[in-house]
């Protein structure tokens, strides 16, 4: 596709400049955290760590927000053969969406006097919740913008009995993520059942309705670049949709483990959310089948570099990553320590951050009527968002590998003056990979919101980069796929292990060789595996420009012999 | 669509079956939900709990009102930047933690703790009077006291109230008696004699350092101004105090004695000995313009005579200011 085919698919546009000035600002706010990590002095009282660390989070998840509805809208007139339903709804949900980000951002400074306008038994203004710190006049406002998409999407959608898997992923997923929504907007006075409700917002969300919205807008999205047949990814989306409903509902017990909950909850989470991972497996597999069901080159390579990049992450940060951790034996250690932070930057921008960046690459360009753009700007984002965040996920993996034993084996509780200093290494470093990571988002931001309006810049000699069909270029098969898969979860074994090590009772008793060791070997070992995996992966697939590039070059060179 | 191209595809069924076994699992998790929150089950409710007449669900919404959460974690889940607080009130007890939150700035120092104690409400929730049973009973304070007293914290300062503070106390008195089904794990081993504790370890350090010089200072007199500063110190003064002319929460002491100042009614006074010793004394009885009362304590049941003294004379050698 080189052009819109539906007027209304426009509308998209103003929701991925949103995604990408939000994406901007919480980067910013990242590296302000990651200073303050360092330096808890900096900004204080101005700005304490407790508010910049909820505007980040917020940010990201108004962002991803964004993205999804920006490629809801984009792919919506596609999947329907016709125009969006109420376009001036949508144009109201944009003005909505830029009002609550700002009071919200406003309102979480509050925290600082302590106010958070309670009026009824409700905190009106926010309320100091993880993920939920929005007050409950933003909670009204986001459940509205939730119920106006429904209502466009539905309204949109062609009658039931058309649907295919794809109607049914996005559809269930709007509808889902309206529904959940609701369980995080009362104050609950015991903090079990806070924490009960808070998940099935927290958890829900990601694993229940922003990974099947994932998997239907990824597979649509493959449809697109490279005629993938709906019929076979449609296939993969049901079972996709079923597995991460299967094995997420139950799954989500693994956040019941240390809440005041009972023990039981302790089999249940380990046994199911063990499960979850399949799902991901599935779609790891099926963006493989999908690039290679043609030898054709990829005409847009930012776009699907980060779709792969998506589904990678998805499939280390999420799937083996959170594996890790998701044992009742090895979470006791992991929780509440910043090696679940290597596991939540991995997995939520990773998978659903770049599923937003791979959509506004792959549209902007459309709707901006190019029929052609200067790719090198993408690609060199991808390369520094995707190498600054394995480099995050590392550096924290290793912090908190740090943190485990010097708070929980050793008991010393003095975070400024035990813990940080024993942490220093991996703390001064975040901002090193932050840097790394927030350069590619300067590229990437300034690219998409310029392109088309900025003078195009001069074409280096394209032919030049493409590699040799060999080495690293050579065709990607599916055995080749297959082991280095293995070897990611090889190396995620062997974090489990470590993890699991910190029971051991030479560790107890204050031996911390064996879970320093196979930290050391299966982070690095998992994140470098899945650097080189990526960089053979769209090797391969830039090595094709050589097979349609090949007559053309006969040509030139002899032109009488082609007479 | 839920099969492969060109095979029949039995659509309808493994939709069916998909949302039958759905069904199951979300029956199971609402039995196993329903159970977790039954009576029956003893788990600790906030509604039940109290703190020397405040109330735990009072102080639940102080602890969202200044997103405790975003720095520290409760159960495990928040920021991670500072320590789990589910298990505090049982660690430090209410004294130290009543001693901490007004200026969090600062780590208590015992003679901070020791105040506290003197609130009859506090101690019966303390179960002692005693500063040193105290310590006994609660080890994190004595550890606190030990490695941090005096010293600045990475925590702000948060304005909270008389009414916030006990509140907050209350909730974090519930949350340490919540079943959390063991954690955080216990410790085996006592973190404190391991090289990753600040300061090093005394019998590290005398491993390292090569000439050890024994019992070189302990014969050495103690002058009152001396006397004074450690006083100072282990009261918890100079959390507020600055030794130079800076203003922290109360006024800086450096060039302070023999300076006039004036009143909050507007009329001057010679900071000598006399208006120091009742500042101490009765701090409210003559506040300074700008200050507001009833911010420091009264010294007068901790403080002998000859260490108030003590006192003054440290700040008097901070710098006089001659008339």
């Amino acid at each position: 596709m080189i052009r819109i085919e539906y007027e209304t698919q426009r509308l998209s546009l103003r929701f991925f400049m949103v995604m990408l000035v939000l994406f901007f600002l919480q980067t910013a706010f990242g590296l302000l955290l990651a200073a303050q990590h360092i330096d808890p002095t900096l900004l204080a009282g101005m700005l304490n760590f407790n508010v910049l660390r909820s505007q980040h989070v917020n940010l990201a998840i108004f962002w991803v927000l964004s993205g999804f509805i920006a490629t809801i809208l984009f792919v919506g007139p596609l999947l329907s053969k016709r125009e969006l339903a109420e376009p001036w709804l949508i144009k109201v949900l944009f003005y909505a969406l830029l009002a609550v980000v700002a009071w919200n951002a406003l309102t979480q400074v509050l925290a600082q006097q302590g106010v958070a306008g309670w009026w009824m038994g409700q905190p009106l203004l926010q309320e100091g919740l993880e993920y939920l710190e929005a007050g409950r006049i933003a909670d009204v406002v986001i459940l509205i913008g939730f119920a106006i998409l429904c209502w466009v999407v539905l309204r949109t959608f062609p009658p039931r009995a058309q649907w295919n898997e794809i109607h049914w992923g996005l559809g269930l997923g709007v509808v889902a993520l309206t529904l959940v929504w609701i369980f995080g907007m009362a104050f609950v006075e015991r903090l079990d059942v806070q924490e009960y409700f808070r998940w099935y917002v927290v958890h829900y969300w990601v694993e229940g309705v922003w990974e099947v919205i994932h998997i239907a807008l990824v597979g649509f999205l493959l449809v697109l670049m490279f005629g993938a047949n709906v019929k076979s990814v449609g296939y993969a989306v049901f079972w996709g949709i079923s597995l991460v409903w299967l094995s997420g509902l139950l799954g989500n017990a693994h956040h019941y483990f240390w809440i005041g909950t009972p023990e039981f909850w302790q089999f249940w989470g380990s046994l199911f959310s063990a499960l979850e991972p399949l799902p991901l497996i599935f779609c790891f597999w099926h963006i493989y089948l999908d690039a290679h069901q043609d030898g054709k080159p990829v005409a847009n390579m930012p776009a699907f570099s980060f779709l792969l990049g998506s589904v990678v992450l998805e499939q280390v940060g999420a799937g083996i990553l959170g594996f890790t951790m998701t044992f009742a034996l090895t979470n006791v250690w992991s929780h509440g320590t910043w090696v679940t932070l290597s596991h939540a930057h991995l997995a939520l921008f990773g998978t659903f951050g770049m599923l937003g960046l791979a959509a506004a690459y792959y549209a902007v360009p459309i709707m901006r009527g190019l029929a052609a753009f200067d790719q090198r700007p993408g690609r060199l984002a991808f390369w520094l968002v995707f190498t600054g965040m394995l480099g995050l996920g590392f550096v924290f993996a290793i912090g908190g590998t740090v943190q485990v034993f010097v708070y929980r084996t050793l008991g010393l509780d003095w975070f400024s003056g035990d813990v940080a200093p024993a942490m220093q290494f991996a703390k001064v470093s975040v901002p090193v990979f932050g840097m790394v990571f927030a350069s590619g988002v300067g590229v990437l931001v300034y690219d998409l919101l310029t392109m088309g309006l900025r003078a195009p810049a001069a074409s280096g000699d394209e032919a030049a980069a493409v590699p040799p069909s060999a080495g690293w270029g050579r065709r990607l098969s599916g055995w080749e796929t297959g082991l280095w898969l293995l070897a990611m979860w090889v190396f995620g074994g062997i974090i489990t292990l470590g993890l699991l090590s910190f029971n051991l009772p030479s560790v107890q008793q204050g031996n911390a060789l064996f879970p320093y060791l196979m930290a050391g070997i299966g982070y690095p070992g998992l994140l470098l595996t899945t650097l080189l995996f990526v960089r053979r992966f769209l090797r391969s697939l830039e090595a094709r420009r050589h097979v349609p590039a090949a007559p053309l070059v006969v040509a030139a060179v002899s032109p009488a012999g082609a007479g | 669509m839920s099969c492969k191209p060109g095979e029949p595809c039995h659509e309808g069924l493994k939709r069916r079956r998909a949302l039958a076994v759905l069904g199951l699992m979300a029956i199971l998790f609402v039995a196993l939900s329903a159970v977790s929150f039954l009576d029956s089950r003893g788990q600790a409710v906030p509604s039940q709990v109290g703190y020397a007449g405040f109330d735990a669900v009072e102080g639940k919404r102080v602890f969202q009102s200044y997103n405790c959460m975003g720095c520290h974690t409760i159960v495990g889940n928040g920021a991670y930047f500072a320590p789990d607080l589910t298990k505090l009130y049982d660690k430090a007890g209410p004294a130290w933690l009543e001693a901490f939150l007004p200026s969090a700035g600062a780590w208590p120092t015992s003679g901070a703790v020791r105040r506290h104690l003197q609130d009859p409400a506090i101690a019966a929730e303390a179960g002692t009077d005693d500063l040193d049973a105290y310590l006994e009973a609660y080890p994190a304070a004595a550890e606190r006291i030990a490695r941090r007293g005096g010293k600045a914290t990475t925590m702000p300062n948060l304005p909270l109230t008389r009414e916030e503070i006990g509140n907050l106390i209350a909730f974090l008195k519930y949350t340490s008696q919540m079943n959390t089904e063991g954690w955080p794990p216990t410790p085996a081993v006592d973190g404190l004699s391991f090289p990753q504790a600040t300061p090093l370890p005394a019998a590290l350090r005398a491993a390292a350092t090569a000439t050890p010089q024994e019992g070189a200072a302990a014969a050495a007199p103690v002058s009152a101004v001396a006397h004074g500063e450690a006083l100072a110190v282990d009261n918890g003064c100079t959390a507020c105090h600055a030794t130079d002319r800076q203003r922290l929460v109360g006024p800086g002491w450096g060039g302070l004695y023999g300076s006039t100042t004036t009143l909050a009614d507007g009329s001057a006074v010679a900071v000598d000995e006399a208006y120091l010793t009742q500042s101490i004394l009765d701090p409210d009885a003559r506040i300074v313009a700008g200050f507001e009362p009833g911010a420091m304590p009264s010294f007068a049941d901790m403080l002998e005579a000859g260490e108030v003294a003590a006192i003054v004379a440290f700040i008097r050698s901070l710098g006089e200011t001659k008339p």
